[in-house]
């Protein structure tokens, strides 16, 4: 079993029979995977994949630049609450300065 | 195309008709990535799958979003190495009548507006749209014989109070047919697309509603009560198996017809 911080969160990656789990917290994030493949390389693929489906940015909700609305002269971007977006980008907020 | 041992993607796989196709597809031996808005749903669908002992990921998605569905297909492709069956059931209802009229002046009080209308095309078209978009596109780039399965619904027929759901899914049904079209043309042969249109289904919401508005929906349905689920499910497994199946909507209803028995 091989446990890691991630973007804030513990994950934990962990063979069971002959598949992989993960784990964030006590939630199961996958199950089943990799059976067959070599420990070690399996065990690199699901680090991998926890980090893919759970990218490290930041969850921004408006403005909704797609959809302004013209109010007189004016075109007004206003923020869409219904349609948060995700700005992704490269580096793990673990290893950001904390203060 | 036999289900067991391929790749299912299913947006909106938290809850409902999309939670119902993870767990049939996952008992017929395919390896499932639930995609859903919701990370409790998520969650609660994975451990679901893990004591049937299946195999699946749970990805946190808005389908709205061109980085959001990159990401829940990458995932897809790097927990399974390949997708094969995509169910694009995410989708959405704001119910609205266009114009709503003051009792006394009879002058418009009330009208849709663009926040009843645009996230229900943006959930139910554009997230349909990006969805089998970019999931054609791992298919072709693969090399894996795939489905694309886009979930529309009998009220593509038409339903008041939905101008904006209606719209969305006549376009989610009409998707198939241009699409292997433009499959024909390309020469892309190994992919097929089936849309499904449920009636009436026994999901937490429609069943949640109050009984005599429920018996009257019954009342519609030749059948004498509402789809279950898992009746939408294997319709949709079927429309995976039979190959002969292809650039087609389906219905499944249980015989819905309008008022006097003339079947929608």
């Amino acid at each position: 079993m091989k446990s890691f911080t991630y973007n804030d969160m513990e994950f934990t990656v962990e063979k069971v029979g002959a598949a992989w789990d993960i784990k964030c917290g006590k939630a199961i994030v996958a199950t089943g995977l990799f059976a067959g493949v070599a420990d070690a390389d399996a065990e690199a693929k699901a680090v991998a994949l926890a980090k893919t489906i759970f990218p490290v940015g930041a969850k921004v909700v408006g403005p909704d630049v797609a959809h302004p609305i013209t109010v007189g002269d004016i075109k007004y971007f206003p923020p869409a609450v219904s349609l948060p977006n995700f700005v992704y980008w490269n580096a793990d907020s673990s290893s950001q300065a904390k203060w | 195309m036999e289900i067991k041992g391929k790749v299912a993607l299913v947006t909106g796989g938290g809850n409902g008709i999309g939670e119902a196709v993870v767990k049939y597809l996952v008992n017929k031996g395919a390896k499932v990535a639930i995609v859903d808005m919701s990370q409790k749903n998520i969650d609660r669908v994975v451990a679901d799958v893990k004591a049937m002992g299946g195999e699946a990921i749970g990805v946190q998605g808005n389908v709205t979003s061109e980085a959001d569905t990159a990401k829940f297909i990458k995932a897809t492709v790097d927990a399974f190495g390949q997708l094969n069956i995509v169910v694009a059931s995410a989708g959405i209802i704001k119910d609205s009548f266009l114009l709503t009229l003051d009792k006394e002046t009879g002058k418009v009080s009330r009208k849709m507006g663009l926040d009843k209308w645009q996230p229900v095309l943006d959930v139910n078209l554009t997230g349909t749209f990006l969805t089998l978009r970019d999931s054609a596109e791992a298919m072709v780039n693969g090399g894996w014989d795939g489905i694309l399965i886009p979930i529309s619904s009998v009220n593509k027929a038409g339903q008041t109070g939905q101008l904006n759901y209606s719209s969305t899914k006549v376009a989610d049904a009409l998707l198939p047919k241009i699409i292997i079209g433009e499959f024909l043309v390309r020469g892309i042969n190994k992919i097929r697309c089936v849309g499904i249109a449920p009636g009436y289904t026994a999901t937490p919401m429609v069943a949640g509603m109050n009984q005599e508005a429920l018996n009257a929906i019954c009342a519609d349905i030749h059948l004498g009560r509402l789809i279950e689920p898992n009746e939408i499910a294997a319709g949709i497994a079927h429309a995976i198996e039979n190959e002969a199946i292809n650039a087609t909507t389906i219905e499944i209803t249980g015989g819905l017809c309008y008022k006097g028995g003339i079947a929608k």
